[in-house]
């Protein structure tokens, strides 16, 4: 035992102020109040150490703190039990300093601080549980980034976690997670749900009692209010289960409806010591624990493996693959339809705004400011886009077109100008004026892009059909059968054998990666696909194969293309029209055949030149 | 008769900044009408600007000056001033340009692309593919080579496909530049018979044949061009004799 907590034994009375102070309390009290307020958003607070050490239930120990009084009785369980060293110290401490009673009896307690399990007695309103949380936020394992877990909280993007609860689907053909698994509360918030075994998980749902959760090291308190929505996160078409293993009971009390933990010689007993004494005393409603034990979750064994091998995912194999998807025809584009707008659009990086725009661009030939050193990377750049047709963006390194690109998805702040979609507002909305979580929103459906490089556009370390389910996730779709097969079918449009559909894209070749990137960008149907150099990291065989598989790609469907490109060969091949940009600047527009044959600008002249190798 | 292609003074000069800003000059003043149904040939030696005339129609080339006038059912239309985009529109649907050689996607078979031109004519999938099927029959191509990349195939076979390609299904306009340059006496024969089945068909067709027993075959009127200008107009015997004189 540490000295501190010898000292805090010998005089609790001095001490309950030492361990936590009136201000720490009340920073604690509010934490937990706007926790409750907002269920499962994790609030930061601040407070001093705890005297045990952290993973030892500082977290819960802060919270237990702040939220019980003198009329409390306290309960502490660890694995379950109430016995072991951990949870026996912990309601040392909290008992001496605050003069609450402590009881082992779930029935008696209002406060329960846990770690590991919840209790199996039926709880009421009369009780808060404290959770102490070792791992508050439930992104970590996908997110290693605490701003970006905070973004994805804010913008409610976990699409990361599905594809996480896919891969782990396609590796395993279930979902492995057992403690701390994620759950949905409110239909808001993706909350982990501390180190409690899956068996806990449905009595978040609407429960009658308090849940609150305290982790330490991270300072995050959050909460699950009675009668919130809690719901595990899984696929629509793949159950959420409860452990379980075939007809076994509790060695000492018979329980066949409890959280049951091996014992040594193949035996089973349960988890929670107090209600197993109880129950083979005679003293437990076994009726009302029944009623609220998990059981409707215990897994079907009649259910079939949801694994599914990849070949027979593809269109036609099996009875239940819905039709193909139609291959819509070409409509005729008509004049002044277009679906992308841009007007005017300019970047400069550097100081001086507008200032800095005179004495740069072609007549100068130069992009840098004489006046203020900044870079004029694009300006007074138009065009638009109609559906069904593709518009070339070309001009060498540093002409600026990438950086358009960048503006238009929102990659790059636009110095100045506007970017209209017809079919956001229709077409009213300047895209340059919206927020950047609107802007990513517009990427999952509405615009999508095709890097250069694959690893901008692919998570390598996911499977190729996991990135695809990125996509579709962020989009909405919750059935794990329709996104495997929406993957397959565009895996093998984009000709990547099925076979490899599992495999991490990190083990692709740069082809076969540009290949599944293209899929990515084609999976939500977005109206407008900008290609950004599609071709020019792969090698000339590769290169041609992904450019004739983009040139069937643009012809069968509908969409408004830009590609960029400093490769006459590629804009010849996939645009019917094209602007030509040098320094920052459009120097020539003009349908694509006119512009090889027939090009005006000395610039184009030259780059036309330059293509007839 | 209203003509389907009226074309005005129309001029043409390139200017290239490659070579110190020297120009060239291809056409200096050209007017014609081509009507439904007609066939208007264009003679004379190279560098004429016979060339040059069909693909400033086609706006290949962008004219200088001048007005090149496209009659459909709902209206007029000027090329030169056209928006990029309903010009790309007009190409696929109502104007048919067929070169001397081939200009194919790399690396796309024959099928592929005559199939795609019979979809940018406004045919669903399933039909362009039999369309392109019975055009590339009809000009007696070999079905083995249908699915052959077209850059490996002879320059007979390719143009071919390229005049396949063309007509597909009959345009309002037809452009030939040599379509048959490259073709033996037999499958110049099947060529010619489809050209002449389609101005019977009411397609206005504006070709260059340096193959004069072409254009007397064909041409309902023949146009002579010297150093971008119209020398002289008539029927195919008037001025062919007279070309054949001067050479």
């Amino acid at each position: 035992m540490t000295t501190a907590v010898r000292q805090l034994l010998d005089d609790p009375q001095g001490a309950a102020a030492g361990i936590l102070d009136e201000g720490a309390k009340r920073e604690i009290r509010r934490a937990t109040l706007t926790a409750v307020c907002v269920p499962g958003y994790q609030v930061p607070f601040g407070s001093r150490e705890m005297p045990v050490a952290r993973g030892w239930g500082s977290g819960g120990l802060q919270v237990t703190l702040g939220v019980i009084g003198p009329d409390d009785v306290l309960k502490v369980i660890d694995q379950g039990d109430d016995g072991g060293v951990n949870a026996t110290n912990l309601r040392r401490i909290v008992s001496s300093t605050t003069h609450c009673a402590a009881d082992t009896d779930t029935r008696a307690a209002t406060v329960i601080q846990t770690r590991h399990r919840m209790p199996e007695e039926v709880l009421g309103e009369q009780h808060v549980v404290v959770f102490q949380v070792p791992v508050a936020e439930p992104l970590r394992g996908v997110q290693r980034s605490s701003a970006e877990c905070d973004r994805m909280h804010a913008e409610a993007d976990y699409s990361a976690m599905w594809v996480a609860l896919y891969e782990d689907i396609v590796r395993n053909g279930i979902i492995t997670q057992s403690t701390g698994y994620p759950v949905l509360v409110n239909g808001r918030y993706v909350m982990a749900t501390s180190p409690v075994p899956r068996w806990d998980i449905p009595r978040l749902h609407q429960a009658d009692h308090l849940n609150l959760y305290g982790a330490g090291r991270e300072r995050r308190i959050y909460a699950i209010p009675p009668h919130t929505p809690v719901n595990p996160l899984t696929f629509d078409d793949v159950p959420f289960e409860v452990e379980y293993a075939p007809s076994a009971r509790c060695d000492y009390c018979g329980s066949d409806d409890t959280y049951l933990v091996e014992a040594p010689g193949g035996r089973f007993v349960c988890s929670d010591s107090d209600y197993c004494a109880r129950t083979s005393a005679g003293d437990s409603d076994t009726a009302a624990h029944r009623a609220v034990a998990p059981l409707a979750w215990l897994p079907d064994p009649a259910r079939p493996s949801v694994k599914s091998q990849p070949a027979s995912l593809r269109t036609g194999a099996g009875s239940s693959s819905p039709a193909p998807e139609p291959v819509r025809p070409v409509a005729p584009f008509d004049g002044g339809d277009w679906m992308l707008k841009v007007d005017k659009v300019g970047k400069v990086f550097g100081p001086g705004g507008e200032r800095a725009v005179a004495g740069t661009g072609p007549s100068f030939g130069t992009a840098v400011s004489p006046l203020t050193g900044a870079i004029v990377a694009a300006w007074d750049v138009s065009f638009d886009v109609a559906p069904g047709e593709a518009l070339g963006l070309i001009g060498e390194s540093g002409s600026g077109k990438s950086t358009v690109l960048n503006c238009l998805i929102g990659d790059e702040r636009a110095s100045t100008g506007t970017v209209r979609l017809a079919s956001v507002d229709g077409g009213s909305t300047d895209l340059l004026t919206l927020s950047a979580a609107e802007r990513r929103r517009l990427r999952i459906d509405t615009v999508s892009i095709v890097y250069q490089d694959p690893a901008a556009g692919l998570d390598l370390r996911v499977s190729a059909g996991g990135n695809i389910a990125e996509r579709l996730t962020a989009a909405g779709w919750r059935s794990y059968h329709a996104i495997r097969r929406r993957a397959a079918e565009l895996l093998d449009r984009v000709e990547v054998p099925l076979s490899r559909m599992d495999d991490p894209t990190s083990t692709f070749s740069g082809g076969m990666r540009q290949r599944v990137q293209i899929a990515k960008a084609l999976a939500t149907g977005a109206p407008v696909l900008l290609l950004d150099e599609p071709t020019t990291g792969l090698d000339a065989s590769i290169a041609a194969g992904v450019l004739d598989l983009l040139r069937g790609l643009l012809r069968e469907r509908d969409v408004a293309a830009v590609v960029v490109s400093h490769d006459f060969a590629v804009i010849e091949a996939l645009t019917d029209r094209c602007v030509v940009m040098q320094t920052g600047r459009v120097v020539e527009s003009g349908l694509t055949d006119q512009l090889f044959h027939d090009p005006h600008h000395p610039y184009t002249q030259r780059l036309v030149a330059a293509a007839r190798r | 008769m209203t003509p389907v292609l009226e074309v005005r003074d129309l001029s043409k000069t390139f200017t290239l900044h490659t070579i110190d800003g020297r120009t060239v000059v291809s056409l200096r003043g050209v007017s014609l009408d081509v009507a439904a149904g007609e066939h208007v040939a264009i003679a004379g030696p190279n560098g004429a600007g016979k060339s040059s005339l069909l693909r400033c129609v086609h706006r290949t080339y962008l004219p200088d000056s001048g007005s090149v006038t496209l009659h459909l059912p709902d209206g007029r239309v000027e090329l030169t001033s056209l928006a990029d985009r309903k010009m790309a529109r007009l190409r696929g649907r109502e104007i048919c340009y067929v070169s001397q050689f081939l200009e194919t996607p790399p690396r796309a078979g024959a099928l592929e692309v005559v199939a795609d031109a019979a979809r940018r004519r406004g045919l669903a999938a399933g039909e362009a593919g039999d369309a392109a099927a019975e055009s590339l029959r009809r000009l007696g191509l070999d079905e083995a080579l249908w699915d052959v990349d077209c850059g490996v195939l002879s320059g007979g076979e390719r143009q071919r496909i390229n005049l396949a390609a063309g007509t597909v299904r009959p345009p309002r306009l037809l452009l030939l530049d040599e379509p048959v340059s490259a073709l033996d006496p037999a499958n110049r024969e099947l060529a010619l018979s489809l050209v002449s089945s389609l101005t019977s068909q009411g397609v206005a067709v504006l070709a260059v044949f340096h193959d004069l027993d072409a254009i007397r075959q064909l041409a309902t009127r023949v146009i002579r061009m010297e150093d971008g200008r119209i020398v002289a107009s008539g029927t195919a015997d008037e001025i062919l004799d007279d070309l054949e004189a001067v050479s």
